[in-house]
């Protein structure tokens, strides 16, 4: 999985905040509130990894069970699918 | 992630703070059109001058800089407009904060922001003087072009 182009990781006042910029801006008009782990996931779905290897990742970044990180990067790469985020 | 629809005023509402792209000319050279982000805080207090204000014109928010603060508005002008206009007070939304240009983080209290500020509203008549000399150039171009080669007529 791997994110489309056309977005950009901001962090606001300690808040990361992804926001459109070029062509894609004619299309999407909105800001995504993440929290840390979102914002931790997005930057590295940038490039492109599979959901086991997003998985390790969080595990190795997050003191969190391989259960629970599995279940929530699901959902994440799940909700990104599902709004056309993800190429 | 939840997803909720909302208007930039209601973000501004809600959240109190609106970060999104910049579209349009009128605040160039400093932001560019869908390649710089903007970061546009509620107003609570009344702008100063040099402020960049958000407001809507219709349907369409528009970013401008306060010249002047006067009596129920404001005296506004787009860093590259020529033209001036009064915005009521209820009709200000927010205040830019802070921005995103070319990726570069500027916040609208550094020093070397300000100076740009108020460069840009110092040279404003001499810039709008060779605009002026531009369009009448370009007329007279246009002008001398048709003599030549004039419209072929239906």
């Amino acid at each position: 999985m791997k994110l489309k182009k056309g977005f950009v990781l901001r962090v606001v006042g300690g808040e990361s905040v992804v926001v459109p910029v070029g062509e894609l801006s004619k299309t999407f008009h909105g800001m995504i509130n993440l929290n840390e782990t979102g914002a931790f996931l997005w930057k590295f779905f940038t490039e492109e990894h599979t959901v086991e290897e997003g998985v390790v990742a969080l595990c190795a970044e997050y003191d969190v069970s391989p259960e629970q990180a599995e279940k929530d990067v699901r959902k994440f790469v799940e909700t990104l699918q599902a709004n056309g985020f993800a190429e | 992630m939840q997803e909720e629809r909302l208007t930039i005023e209601e973000v501004l509402t809600q959240k109190g703070v609106y970060v999104g792209p910049t579209v349009g000319c009128s605040m160039l050279p400093m932001l560019k059109a869908r390649r710089d982000t903007i970061v546009v805080k509620a107003k609570t207090e009344r702008l100063k001058r040099l402020d960049v204000a958000l407001y809507k014109r219709g349907d369409a928010y528009v970013l401008h800089r306060v010249l002047c603060p006067i009596d129920g508005g404001y005296i506004i002008r787009g860093d590259n407009c020529y033209a001036d206009e009064y915005i009521p007070e209820k009709d200000i939304l927010g205040v830019l904060t802070e921005f995103f240009r070319k990726g570069k983080h500027v916040l609208c209290t550094d020093k070397k922001y300000i100076q740009y500020a108020k460069r840009r509203l110092k040279t404003y008549k001499i810039r709008r003087f060779f605009v002026r000399i531009k369009v009448k150039i370009r007329r007279i171009c246009s002008k001398i072009f048709r003599f030549f080669f004039p419209r072929k007529e239906k």
